[in-house]
């Protein structure tokens, strides 16, 4: 008991220390500073809400609507399976870029320094989409347009949906640099859009990134209707012989072959061309399978994580939210529509000049648009509900893939034209 | 000069370019058909030369081997392979089978070692 009494003496021995020399009155002094320690705490919760996303969102209520769209891409990937590895990440990149928040302190995809812009980088210079088709050509198997070349014209027939767009964007009233980039959606490829719109168009990018790829995910709701407008059922039936076999030469060589003509045709859309190509080669030669099985998973899925995020985060209300977006949308639909078309009736025409069992059936006209595979998915879909026997898939990935290169040397074209 | 809606310049981008477009894709259909045909020349010419077959009577069609034929060849290739049996020298013989010496029948066991009272 001494003890703890002694201890208790020495505690307040040195609490008291502190009132020696002056501390009273600073005590004292302490009372009065209690309104001016609540003024300040009321001033730093007012900081705080300003800062919050709920006061902001006050400034922007529009943010709340591209939120909602956001969660209506992750719904459809999810619910309806519509290219969920692109609208996960980029509804996901839509509501973050809608967050309201305080400007000026580098958060947002727009601000200079921030992270996200740092992201956004690749898709403002280009970086991305040549990365993409990097893997794409790496993934892809070109033999079914090797074995049939004369198909290949079939992706360049579904190209009339790029220049009718240009053709109706410029009449609407959209500058040439703006119409090119716009109608670019009609070729049906992500990539080959977002690095067009990049360099013609940087504005409006985020809707026509969204336009495209929206149009993308849509592809079996839209394609099918007009295959069975267009195409007769007689001719929906058309069975065609099976591809000859491809030597591996031949495979080595198409990468080699096809870099060179149409880099030489079009320049401008070498960055595109040449990586699709270079990954094809990857493939083909078989002797740089590591390379090529890098290029064609690991690297295309971080690729299109960074790109679909940051495209998706593109679209901050302010600037998305537009009539152009609109009108971009609205062209968007009908490019579809008409490189479909387009596709499909070149397929009637060229059957014409074709004899017996040369002919060709047209359904696969409509995997001319380079919507891969998904159009050429379709086309398969569409020829087994004719006839349960016919496969068209093989058939349709030749129009399907010259679709894709048929696209690249469009934006190429368009980039010398416009740039 | 405005041509109906839209300026000249739109009317060439969009015709020049879809025809641009075509004809990239023309030259690469022209190129990949003459492609198999130089190649498939090597093997004309081996055809020749082993079998004497004369000169003409090889069409490129019927060196063309569908994905089909490719497939029944490979497959009866592979049943014969897996058939075959390992060189064997068709000399039956039976092994002549060795007894070891085992104590567990020896005779000597057998007996009981006493001694008969004399």
């Amino acid at each position: 008991m001494k003890r703890i009494i002694t201890l208790f003496g020495v505690f307040s021995v040195l609490l008291s220390l502190q009132f020696i020399g002056g501390g009273f009155e600073a005590h004292a002094a302490e009372a009065g500073v209690v309104d001016q320690f609540l003024n300040n705490a009321n001033n730093g919760l007012d900081t705080f809400w300003k800062f919050t996303g709920f006061y902001n969102l006050m400034q922007s209520p529009s943010n709340l609507i591209m939120i909602a769209v956001g969660l209506f891409f992750i719904f459809l990937a999810i619910k309806y399976d519509y290219e969920p590895l692109l609208l996960v990440p980029i509804g996901t990149g839509v509501i973050l870029g809608n967050i309201p928040f305080a400007e000026g302190y580098q958060i947002g995809l727009y601000e200079e320094g921030s992270v996200l812009n740092y992201l956004y980088f690749g898709v403002q210079q280009g970086v991305y989409p040549p990365l993409i088709f990097l893997g794409i050509g790496a993934m892809t198997d070109f033999s079914s347009l090797i074995s049939n070349p004369k198909l290949m014209i079939l992706g360049a027939a579904a190209q009339v949906g790029i220049f009718a767009t240009f053709f109706g964007a410029s009449a609407l009233g959209f500058t040439p640099q703006e119409a090119g980039a716009i109608g670019i959606i009609g070729g049906a490829d992500g990539p080959t859009a977002i690095f067009l719109s990049s360099k013609l168009a940087p504005t409006l990018m985020g809707a026509i990134a969204i336009a495209a790829y929206s149009y993308m995910a849509l592809v079996p709701v839209i394609q099918p209707p007009i295959m069975r407008l267009i195409i007769p059922k007689r001719e929906r039936l058309i069975k065609m012989k099976p591809p000859r076999a491809v030597s591996k030469t031949e495979k080595i060589m198409f990468p080699i072959i096809g870099l060179l003509l149409t880099t030489f045709i079009s320049p401008s859309a070498l960055p595109l061309l040449g990586m699709l190509f270079f990954g094809n080669l990857l493939k083909e030669s078989g002797v740089t399978e590591r390379l090529a099985d890098t290029a064609r998973n690991s690297m295309i899925n971080i690729v299109t994580i960074l790109l679909g995020i940051t495209v998706g985060a593109s679209t901050q209300a302010d600037y998305f939210l537009t009539t152009d977006s609109l009108k971009i949308f609205g062209l968007g639909a009908v490019s579809f529509m008409v490189a479909t078309a387009g596709g499909l009736l070149f397929a009637r025409l060229m059957n014409v000049f074709l004899k017996g069992d040369k002919k060709i059936n047209p359904l696969i006209g409509a995997a001319g648009v380079s919507a891969v595979p998904d159009s050429a998915r379709v086309v398969q879909h569409e020829g087994l509900k004719n006839d349960p026997n016919n496969h068209l898939l093989m058939h349709a990935m030749a129009p399907n893939v010259s679709g894709v290169i048929g696209s690249a040397v469009a934006a190429g074209i368009l980039l010398s034209f416009l740039l | 000069m405005n041509l109906l809606i839209v300026d000249s310049m739109t009317w060439t981008i969009t015709i020049l370019g879809w025809f641009i477009v075509f004809v990239a894709l023309v030259f690469l259909i022209a190129v990949f058909n003459t492609i198999p045909k130089i190649l498939n020349w090597d093997t004309k010419r081996i055809l020749r030369k082993k079998r004497g077959v004369e000169k003409g009577t090889i069409k490129n069609e019927d060196l063309i081997i569908s994905g089909e034929t490719n497939a029944a060849i490979a497959m009866a290739l592979s049943m014969y392979f897996n058939e075959l049996h390992d060189e064997e020298s068709n000399v039956i013989t039976i092994k002549e089978v060795k007894r070891r010496y085992s104590p567990w029948s020896s005779k000597v066991y057998g007996f009981n070692n006493v001694n008969f009272p004399r």
